[in-house]
Formats: structure tokens, C-alpha cells, sequence
């Protein structure tokens, strides 16, 4: 069925600017019915405006768009509803206090009479969690009553609940386990069976292998072209988006042997995760690799005091240490980067001297209780001569820095009291190619000054990459370790279950 | 397949699962019988309880309340806070504030008392209040919803013009004669029908009708979802702008039903302390009904019990012979104790 | 609760090389609140100058008369500093319950001080520390219970009200020791340069220039000042920082009670009397205060707001009110006042909402 014909919708010479900065220059993209096109390319290369563009979020400032051949206006996100747009956000978009089949139906309730139509909305929303694999019970539950992969599902069902002709997935394999990912593909997959052209947004380049039909690259704010996915493979889509020929070249470096700094031995905590072993010596780093969902993050905010473990032991140079709290944790020579930036790390509109000695504020201070300023400023022009942060002063709010060197600003936090141990919880997530390269470095560095380092990530061409050892965590637990020469493959393999047999083995 | 076939096909796909047919009867009767939460929350009955307690202590203590003579006037004080604060539950609902409805409250009364000076009938003259009223809503919402500021920085502002307004309208002086155009909305007599006070009932009504709007429609469902993630309700279409302004007008129109209530219940005088402090009724009262300050959940059932908690707790201390200001201190705790429980259950369920 | 104003990237440095001198003033006015409330402040009082000299004022607006009408700025930018700090604190902070302290504070000053003849130095104090204590309620509640900051204070604005009109059989306290303390509401004549300023109201000295360097110093020297930031800007991540976040949220209601509590002796000294309503009557003491806190330019987000915009802002509104009362004939004149403040508070608002659409917030 090769007919050539109209696309679903298509847009040509988008350009669009916030304020002085460009996030679009020129791009232009055409979806055709009944497949997946997969959208590419770093942060900040213009992925998120361009469907915010199609969703009617935000109106390009040049440009035409056409759908089936014809020329529309998206001015709102009520018109793109109307084309039959549908959008799953990377956040999910919904109401806690609503039920579910609430949520599924916000904003386009079956009416009758005058009023909602619950019994009809419901069957349907039934429907479309059996559909998704979700009980049927969740209909009647409120959303915040949900774990955040289930609240992701929901808003899946929500896009489609609606007559999607366009389906846009903004990174929807993010929070998701790999069982989920499945059933997702499949769905996505009987979408484009019955002719709604998928628009697919990812970062993990591996898996647009198993459901893309061609993909569009995005770079610095400009197309630069669409191709069938048979003449590509992750490198080439790799170098597409840096423009350049990616240098996989892992430094080698010498691994520390010694006491271990800090261990784990049968951490657990409630549901979340059990029997977490783990040590990291002095100069070593020592990665937990685990899919959003295997418990990987929760295990960094017990070492950091976040949550308490409710079985297990924690050593620190052999002592058992109990963190009560960050400020405990600290005290007790702990760092730890918090995943997500924005929400966990960031006091954003303060300027990078505020966000550095945050938390240091006893040390920067003279008797405890005035700010040493001058100590402060050293110490801030310090840390941005040490991790290379792109800025003219250190009085500049962290608001108005790119990911990358917001990410440098809030691990500059973490050094300021060199740090025994130095947990790092996605420390390159939403950061580009560049940065997310010196921050590699900076960590090595780290470690061959005598840090012990421990990297909790999904990322795992980032752990191959900067790890001594390599812990894999799956079902909430630590299972298969590996050393410097693991293969993506085999990490892989195990992060999905396929090596439990050879448990030990390779360690 | 051709392409008109093709074409056809994506219209439906997604909603209905043809192979696997209709879910046979049993999830959809199962589904049916809790597709929503209970109509009344634990909160709105602890309520029931709490006031039918402090009917009874009344009761014991002075056998006089038990009488309609005691109960009916209660009935007839709360309605002016229960009915405001209809409209105050849908714009806390949405995640807003309005501390400007005593003043507008000022503005309604001092207009329409003059009119009623001047003879105007009781009709047009709720007319006239209720008009006036919409229009200060309008004033709010628009800022609010258009503006982009925060609900409770802009009310304040209002909250001064307003009062400006009123002043100006009682011109210094305290207003005289006020005929009994108005009577069928007080205590006395004229002010009931088989014992149950128009104001009391026309706030009833009004609450029941909000309380369908809010449960059983979509532009209801939407005041729930605006409160819950502005953003989020937007992206689905949701029409925040005009539905935030919808809900200052719903009080702004309130607040001139309720000001004539309030002319009702008062002397042939009206001085320019009316409507003092009538916000913060307003705002406990929803706030005692389990209406969440954060936005995106409540009742006006709550509110209407909440209302009726305060009045009786107000009328009680009266009855007991103690100072009426110590009245205020019990609103003070009741605020506390239904918000803390309120914020221990959510605690609790949120570590199970 | 919710913004939906989209994140605007801030201007780069190259951007804002670009616009004239007219953008540049614009921006600068738009971004600077300081810098707006300054030329606000002569604009008003220039034009209440010109006014007075074209003899439309029903007395002289000069130097003398602002200077005296600054008794009025004491009460009003102490409690405008108190909201600075709640407010400061984030999480939806506020405090509504500021008059009620300043009224049920003063009562147990007339109590101390009038009725049981301690010591001025120690009534004050335990008047202070009285309020801080009602202030500590607050924050036990907003901080380590979870209450939104709204619900407590209104909460405890009730309870506070009502203890000072219960407490002392809702009678006022005016014995001779009360009555004599209005003097130091008194002008005084300045040593050394006195002669060549007009006198100054004590109280501006005795309470309101420590109340303004020390929270000065505390927001903006003190390492609490930076945690105050810290947890306003974003308590998640201050949480992270191991900054200790519930802590430094009560300290900031405590020293709004605290400086409640000063503001009750002032207001005390002023009426000659301890009056049970003294900071409800009417529209009460905290919505003025707040007005003034976010003239000032504190963010009701929380984590923006500084000392001097406060002051600032106290000033243009006493000096506004006080040509205002001189503008209109008898009780007009507090009505147009209303006026004022309603309409500067609204387009004080409305320009914050634009300011951050257009530039990323003003600081």
C-alpha cells in the first residue's frame, strides 16, 4: 500500500523566536497517514516548539502549515483539537483531584442534556484501559491516587479517546519500563494500522529502530532532512544531530583498588526496592544502571536522607551511618546531584553565587551567621573556572543559563565541601552533546582525585561510558555487575532480564 | 484498500474495540455504581454531626432554641454567607481567592438601600443589586483572567476601589429610613412560608442547582480541572480565561443577591460598616466546608454546612450569655480543626 | 494557584544592547522597581508641590508637613516588612493575622506597662516577645503542619481578635502611664544638622529605622536571609541543598509576630491607649501592609523582595495620603485614599504580570 498521496499534515518554512532567541529558524516536516515519523534531535534544537507549534500552543512567526492538502490555521490548542491533534506531553498532563475517566474525557465530555454522560464516558475509558493493559478499576480512581508511569498511560489513553488523526508522543518511553514500552508499541502500532499518522519524540535512539518509519533531524533550530529509517542506524542518527562524526572513545584510566568508602548491604525500603548491594571505593566510580520505574532513584535518595531504609545497613568507611536528613548527609561527608534540575536543584531566578553556596552557608559565613561574601564570590568564580560554566560573572541568574551549564551550576554545589562520597542522580539528563561530555570529564576528575563516586542513570551509553563498574538494578534490586568492557548489548540484555542465569559470572 | 476507504477508517478508530465487542453488562453495571465519589464527603458529614452536637448542647442548656423562634433567625443569618459563599467555593475551586466581597457587599447594599429609599420596588431593586454585583465581578474576573495576576493581590486592590465606591455613594452619612420593601427576605413573618425563611430557601436552591452544575456537567468539571493544573486544562481545551471570569461574575451576582439580604435582616438604617469583614466569613465558611485553598476540590454542600457551623457557633455563645466576640475564637478553631484533619488524612494517605 | 504564563528566556546581554535609550529607561523602570518607586515618589511629590503653590490644597504641602506625616509610614512599613518576610518564604505565604497581633499584643502591653506598672523597656519586650510568640503559632502551623499560610493566619486572625476584645471585657487600657507615652510620638528637632531639616517623628528612630536595618541586615547579610530566599525561590530544591526548610519558614512568621508586637507598643503610644480593635478596626492592619509589601515589589510567589522597595513604597503611599488629605475636604479625603491605594495596588500587580511576560520578573 505505497500510495502516494496528500500528507496528513505538513508545515513548511516554520521559523519562530521567544523574545531574542531563535527556537526555530526554518524547518519544515510532513507527516504521512499511517506512520510513525520520528522527530530528533538534542535539547534545544527546537523539537518541543515545533509541537507546541502543531499543537497550538504557541503560533509560529512565518510558515504555512497544511493538513490533508490544505491550508490551516492552528491558533489555539481548542483548533488543533478540532483537526483531530492529539498531544501526549512528557509530563502528564492531568487533574490529580479528577477520576480518571474524568481526565480521559476533560475538555471533550459526552454530553446529554446538558450534562455529562458518565455512564457512556466510562464504558469507553473501560475500554481503553483494557486496550492500554490497565485494570478497569482505575476508571473511578483520581489521578493522583496513580504511580507517575501509570498517570502516563492514563494521559496515552486520553489522546486516544478523542478521533486522533495526528498523534504526537513527546518522549513517552521516558518513565516507562520496558514491558510498558511494549504494550505502547503496540498500540502505537494498531494507531498506524488503522491510518492516524504518529509523530514520535525520543531520546533513546535505539528503540526508534523498532517503531519508526522515518525520521526527521532537528539541529540548532533547522531541519535537515527526513529520512526512510532503512538507510540509517543510531551512529548515523547520532551524527546527524552533533553534525559531526561522534568520538565514542572511552578514556582509560586505572581502576582504584582499596577499601571500599561507602557500601550498601541489603538496603531496602518498603515497596520500592530490597537486598540493594553495592560498594564504591576511594577514586572509583560505580554506576547503578536501571529503567525508570526499577527503583534506581529511590535507592539515591535513601543514601541522601531523603527516605529512610527500612532494612539493610549503610556503611561509611566502615561505620554504619543512618542519614536523617540532606543536612545529616552532608555532615557526614555525602553529595548527592538531584535528578531533576529544575524542580530539585534550581533556585532559579537567583543568581549561580546564591545556587553554589546554597547549602554551604555555615562554611561561606563568618561566626555562622553573616554571609562571607567575599568567601562566596571566590569560591562561585572558583567553581566556574573548574567545571568551564559558560557565563560573563557569577551574578548571573541560573534562569537565564542553558541546561547544560544550569547542570554545572547545581554540581558545583555538590563540590564545594569535597565531598567523600559524591552520589550523582542523572547528571546529564536534558543537558547537549557538549556539556554532557565535560561533565563526564569533571566526574572522571572527581574520581581520580579521590572521590568516590557513585552514578544512579538510565542512560546507558552514559554509564558504559564513565564507569569502573557497572551495577545493573532491575525489579528493585541490584543484580548483574559488569567492568569497564561491557557491551551495550549485554547491559542491555540484563537491565531486561535475559541474564539472570549467569548471575555472578561476569563479576 | 483505496484512499477513501482508508480515509473513512481513521475517523472512529480509536474509541471503540469492534473485535473484542461490548463489555457484557457486568463491568458496565459495576462501573456504574461508583463512576463518581459519594455525593456527600466524610467531611460534609462530620459537619452534620458537629452542628446537630451544638443544636443539642443548645438545646439542653437553653431550652428556648429548640423553638423556631431561635432556629428560623439563624436560618436567616446564615444565608447571606452561604449563598456568597456558593461563589466563592467555585472561584477557591478554581484555585482563586476574592477578599473584595465585603466591600462589593458595601457597594450592593448602600445602591440598593438608597433605591429602596426612593421607592423602588422590591423586584427591580434585587434587579439593581444583583446587576451591580455581576458588574464588580466582572471587574475582578477580567483583571484576573486577563490580566494574569494573582487572585488575592488584585481582590485587595479591588477591595479599596470598592469600598472608594461605596463611600462615596453613602456620602459620609449613615442610611435613613429604609423602607420595608424588603421584608419578605427577613425575619419576620413576611420573611417565611410554613415556617421556613425565604432567604434561607432561595440559598438552598441556589446551593442544590451549583452543586448539579458542579457534579454533573462538563462546565462544572471544568472549574475542578482549572483549579487542579491551569496549564494542563488549557491544553485540553479547556476555556480558562472566560471560565475564571465566569466564576467572579457567578459571585459578583451572588454578592447582590446576598447584599439584599443583608438589607433585609438590618435596621430602616444602614451605616457604613456593612459588609466589614464579610470576606473572611465567606472564606471560613468555605473553607470549614472542605473546600481546599489549593484549588480543585470541594462542595458548596460544605460550603452551605460551613455557613450553618459558624452561624450557630455565633448564636450559640449569644445564647449561653457570653461575650458574641468570643464567637470568633471558636471560628478560629473550627478553621483549624477541619483543615488539620483534612491535612492529616491526605498525610496518612499518602505514606500508605 | 497556577501561572499559565509561559517561561520567556530572558534577554541575552546582546539583546538589550539593541533598544534605545527610551526601551532602555523602560526597561529599567519595568525591571527596577526601586528605580520606579523613586521617580513615583517625585512625581507625586513634585505635583503635590505645584498643586500647593497654584493654592488648590487646603494647607501647605513642604518639607515640614511630609516629615511629620511620616508617623504615619512607622506602623505601616514595619508591618509591610513583616509580610516581606512571610511573604518572602514561598509557598503561598502571607499573613492576615498581623493586625489581630498588634491588637491583642497591645492589650497585654497596657496590660504590663498601664495596668501592672512594669518598666517601659520590659513591657515592650515581653510585648515583643509576646508577639512572636503569637507569630510562632503561625508558623508551627503553615511550616511544620502543612497549613496553607492563608488558613492559618486566617485562622488565628479570628482566635487573636477575639482573645483582645475578650481579654480585657472589650474595654481599652488608658491609665496615666498609657496616656503619657503618646510623647514619644512626638517630633523632635535632629542634633547637630536639626535646624536646617524639619523635626522628625521619634518614632521613626526609636522603632522604625532598627526594624529597617535589622531585616535589612537579616535578609540581606545573614545566612538565614539566604536560606529565607533559598525556600521561597524553590523549597524542593532547598530541601535538597540540605537546607533546613521547615525552620527557616517559622522563623519568618515569628519575626512578623515579633515586629507585630512593636507595632503594637507604636500603635499603643499613638492612640494614648491600648484599644482591644486597635489593629482590626475597619479594613484592619494587614491589608495595607500587604498592599505595601507588593508595591514594593515582593513576588506573592515568594523568594523575590527586597527591604528597600518596601521603604520605598511606604513612602510614596504616606506622602500620596498625605496630599490627598489635603486635596479634599474632611472625610473625602480618606476615601480618595482608598482610592489610591486600590488603584496603585492593581497597577502595581498588573505591571508585575506584564514585567514578567516581558522581561523574566523584576527584582
Amino acid at each position: 500500500m505505497t500510495v502516494e498521496q496528500a500528507p496528513r499534515l505538513s508545515l513548511r518554512g516554520i521559523s519562530k523566536s521567544f523574545g531574542a532567541v531563535r527556537a526555530i529558524r526554518s524547518a519544515e516536516i510532513a507527516i504521512r497517514a499511517g506512520r510513525v515519523h520520528a522527530l530528533v534531535g538534542e535539547n534545544g534544537a527546537g523539537k518541543s516548539t515545533m509541537i507546541k507549534i502543531i499543537a497550538g500552543v504557541e503560533q509560529a512567526d512565518t510558515g504555512t502549515i497544511e493538513f490533508e492538502g490544505k491550508p490551516v490555521v492552528i491558533s489555539s490548542t481548542g483548533d488543533a483539537i478540532a483537526l483531530g491533534v492529539a498531544t501526549v506531553y512528557q509530563e502528564p498532563q492531568l487533574f490529580p483531584e479528577l477520576t480518571v475517566s474524568e481526565n480521559i474525557f476533560a475538555g471533550r465530555e459526552i454530553r446529554r442534556r446538558g450534562q455529562v454522560a458518565w455512564a457512556e464516558q466510562n464504558a469507553k475509558v473501560v475500554e481503553l484501559l483494557e486496550l492500554l493493559g490497565l485494570p478497569a478499576r482505575y476508571a473511578t480512581v483520581p489521578v493522583g491516587e496513580l504511580s507517575i508511569a501509570a498517570q502516563q498511560q492514563v494521559s496515552i489513553a486520553k489522546s486516544l479517546a478523542g478521533d486522533a488523526k495526528v498523534l504526537i508522543l513527546d518522549e513517552p518511553s521516558a518513565i516507562l519500563t520496558d514491558a510498558e514500552i511494549d504494550v505502547l508499541f503496540t498500540v502505537v502500532r494498531r494507531l498506524t494500522e488503522a491510518g492516524v499518522a504518529v509523530i514520535y519524540i525520543s531520546h533513546r535512539l535505539d528503540e526508534l529502530f523498532r517503531i519508526a518509519d522515518e525520521v526527521t533531524v532537528m539541529r540548532d533550530g533547522q531541519t535537515i532532512g527526513t529520512h526512510p529509517i532503512g538507510e540509517l542506524d543510531v551512529r548515523k542518527i547520532a551524527e546527524l544531530m552533533v553534525g559531526g562524526i561522534l568520538s565514542d572513545e572511552r578514556p582509560q584510566r586505572a581502576v582504584p583498588d582499596g577499601e571500599p568508602v561507602l557500601v550498601l548491604e541489603g538496603l531496602g525500603l518498603g515497596g520500592k526496592f530490597h537486598d540493594v548491594n553495592v560498594a564504591v571505593r576511594q577514586g572509583e566510580i560505580v554506576c547503578l544502571y536501571g529503567l525508570v520505574g526499577s527503583g534506581v532513584s529511590e535507592i539515591a535518595a535513601c543514601i541522601y536522607g531523603i527516605d529512610r531504609p527500612t532494612t539493610g545497613t549503610m556503611r561509611l568507611r566502615g561505620r554504619p551511618i543512618a542519614p536523617r536528613s540532606p543536612q545529616d548527609a552532608q555532615r557526614k561527608g555525602i553529595a548527592l546531584l538531584p535528578a531533576n534540575r529544575k524542580v530539585e536543584g534550581m533556585f532559579s531566578f537567583q543568581s549561580i553565587a546564591f545556587n553554589i553556596s546554597a547549602g554551604h552557608l555555615k562554611l561561606l559565613s563568618r561566626l555562622g551567621l553573616l554571609v562571607d561574601r567575599a568567601r562566596e564570590r571566590t569560591v562561585a568564580t572558583d567553581m566556574i573556572k573548574r567545571l568551564a560554566v559558560r557565563t560573563p560573572n557569577e551574578r548571573q541568574p541560573i534562569s537565564a543559563m542553558s541546561g547544560g551549564n544550569a547542570q554545572k551550576v547545581v554540581l558545583a554545589r555538590q563540590l564545594v565541601e569535597r565531598p567523600e562520597v559524591l552520589v550523582l542522580a542523572e547528571p546529564t539528563q536534558g543537558v547537549d552533546v557538549g556539556a554532557k561530555e565535560e561533565i563526564h570529564r569533571i566526574i572522571t576528575e572527581l574520581a581520580e582525585n579521590g572521590t568516590a563516586v557513585l552514578v544512579v542513570t538510565s542512560d546507558l551509553p552514559e554509564a558504559l561510558r564513565i564507569a569502573d563498574r557497572l551495577r545493573v538494578v532491575r525489579g528493585g534490586t541490584t543484580t548483574v555487575e559488569f567492568g569497564p568492557d561491557a557491551t551495550q548489548v549485554d547491559v542491555l540484555a540484563a537491565a531486561a532480564g535475559a541474564l539472570d542465569q549467569e548471575e555472578g559470572a561476569v563479576a | 484498500m483505496s484512499e477513501l476507504a482508508n480515509e473513512s477508517s481513521t475517523q472512529r478508530v480509536t474509541t471503540t474495540r469492534p473485535e473484542s465487542g461490548p463489555p457484557a453488562g457486568r463491568p458496565q453495571a459495576k462501573a456504574r455504581t461508583r463512576i463518581l465519589p459519594s455525593p456527600v464527603t466524610g467531611q460534609e458529614l462530620v459537619l452534620i454531626g458537629v452542628i446537630a452536637v451544638i443544636w443539642i448542647v443548645l438545646a439542653f442548656r437553653t431550652p428556648a432554641f429548640m423553638t423556631a423562634g431561635s432556629i428560623e433567625p439563624l436560618l436567616v443569618a446564615t444565608a447571606p454567607i452561604a449563598l456568597i459563599g456558593v461563589g466563592m467555593t467555585i472561584i477557591i475551586i478554581t484555585g482563586g481567592i476574592d477578599v473584595s466581597v465585603g466591600a462589593a457587599i458595601m457597594v450592593c447594599s448602600v445602591l440598593t438601600a438608597k433605591a429602596l429609599v426612593g421607592g423602588m420596588s422590591a423586584p427591580t431593586a434585587v434587579l439593581l443589586s444583583v446587576v451591580v454585583g455581576g458588574v464588580l465581578g466582572t471587574v475582578n474576573g477580567l483583571l484576573i483572567a486577563y490580566g494574569r495576576v494573582h487572585a488575592i493581590i488584585i481582590t485587595f486592590g479591588t477591595a479599596n476601589l470598592f469600598l472608594f465606591v461605596g463611600l462615596q455613594i453613602f456620602g459620609s452619612r449613615t442610611v435613613n429610613g429604609i423602607p420595608a420593601t424588603f421584608e419578605i427576605f427577613g425575619r419576620g413573618d413576611e420573611g417565611r412560608t410554613f415556617g421556613v425563611p425565604h432567604a434561607f430557601a432561595i440559598t438552598v436552591v441556589v446551593t442544590a442547582i451549583a452543586w448539579w452544575y458542579l457534579r454533573h456537567t462538563a462546565g462544572g468539571r471544568h472549574f475542578y480541572a482549572i483549579g487542579g493544573d491551569a496549564h494542563a486544562a488549557r491544553l485540553v481545551g479547556v476555556k480558562v480565561q472566560r471560565r475564571t471570569l465566569l466564576a467572579y461574575v457567578i459571585t459578583g451576582l451572588l454578592v447582590g443577591l446576598g447584599s439584599c439580604f443583608v438589607i433585609a435582616q438590618g435596621t430602616s438604617t444602614l451605616d457604613q460598616s456593612v459588609g466589614t469583614g464579610k470576606e473572611l466569613a465567606v472564606i471560613a465558611a468555605v473553607v470549614i466546608g472542605g473546600t481546599s485553598i489549593m484549588g480543585g476540590r470541594g462542595s458548596v454542600l460544605g460550603t452551605l454546612l460551613g455557613a450553618l457551623l459558624v452561624q450557630s457557633v455565633t448564636s450559640g455563645v449569644t445564647q449561653l450569655g457570653w461575650s458574641s466576640q468570643l464567637s470568633d475564637l471558636f471560628v478560629g478553631i473550627f478553621i483549624i480543626v477541619a483543615v488539620g484533619t483534612d491535612l492529616l488524612r491526605a498525610r496518612t494517605r499518602r505514606t500508605r | 494557584m497556577t501561572t499559565t504564563a509561559p517561561p520567556t528566556p530572558a534577554p541575552t546581554p546582546a539583546d538589550t544592547a539593541k533598544e534605545g535609550p527610551a526601551g532602555r529607561l523602560l526597561r529599567v523602570l519595568l525591571t527596577q522597581r526601586i528605580a520606579l518607586l523613586a521617580v513615583l515618589i517625585v512625581v507625586v511629590v513634585v505635583w503635590f508641590f505645584v498643586l500647593d503653590a497654584g493654592g488648590y490644597l487646603t494647607a501647605t504641602y513642604n518639607f515640614d508637613y511630609m516629615s511629620a506625616s511620616l508617623i504615619n509610614a512607622v506602623p505601616l512599613a514595619m508591618l509591610g516588612l513583616a509580610e516581606l518576610l512571610v511573604i518572602l518564604s514561598g509557598r503561598g505565604g502571607i499573613d492576615l493575622s498581623v493586625g489581630a497581633i498588634v491588637s491583642l499584643a497591645g492589650m497585654i502591653f497596657g496590660f504590663t506597662y498601664g495596668e501592672w506598672g512594669w518598666p517601659l523597656w520590659l513591657a515592650i519586650i515581653a510585648t515583643a516577645m509576646f508577639g512572636a510568640l503569637l507569630g510562632a503559632v503561625n508558623g508551627f502551623l503553615v511550616a511544620y503542619v502543612g497549613f496553607p499560610a492563608l488558613i492559618a493566619t486566617l485562622a488565628t486572625f479570628y482566635a487573636y481578635k477575639s482573645l483582645a476584645i475578650v481579654i480585657n471585657d472589650q474595654s481599652p487600657i488608658s491609665t496615666p502611664p498609657i496616656q503619657t507615652l503618646f510623647s514619644i510620638t512626638r517630633s523632635v528637632s535632629l542634633p547637630l544638622f536639626g535646624q536646617y531639616v524639619p523635626d522628625v517623628p521619634l518614632g521613626l528612630f526609636t522603632f522604625l529605622l532598627p526594624t529597617v536595618v535589622l531585616v535589612w541586615v537579616l535578609l540581606a547579610r545573614t545566612t538565614y536571609g539566604r536560606r529565607l530566599y533559598g525556600i521561597g525561590t524553590n523549597d524542593v530544591a532547598a530541601r535538597w541543598a540540605g537546607l533546613p526548610v521547615r525552620g527557616t519558614r517559622f522563623k519568618a512568621y515569628t519575626y512578623a509576630g515579633l515586629i507585630s508586637g512593636l507595632v503594637a507598643v507604636v500603635t499603643v503610644a499613638q492612640f494614648a491607649s491600648a484599644r482591644p480593635d486597635a489593629g482590626v478596626s475597619g479594613n484592619g492592619m494587614a491589608l495595607p501592609a500587604i498592599t505595601i509589601a507588593v508595591l514594593g515589589g515582593v513576588a506573592i510567589t515568594g523568594g523575590i523582595g527586597r527591604v528597600a522597595g518596601v521603604v520605598l513604597a511606604t513612602l510614596l503611599i504616606v506622602w500620596l495620603n498625605a496630599g490627598i488629605l489635603l486635596a479634599f475636604v474632611g472625610n473625602e479625603g480618606s476615601q480618595f485614599q482608598l482610592l489610591a491605594l486600590g488603584a496603585v495596588l492593581v497597577f502595581a500587580a498588573l505591571l508585575n504580570g506584564l514585567t514578567t511576560r516581558r522581561y523574566g520578573g523584576s527584582r
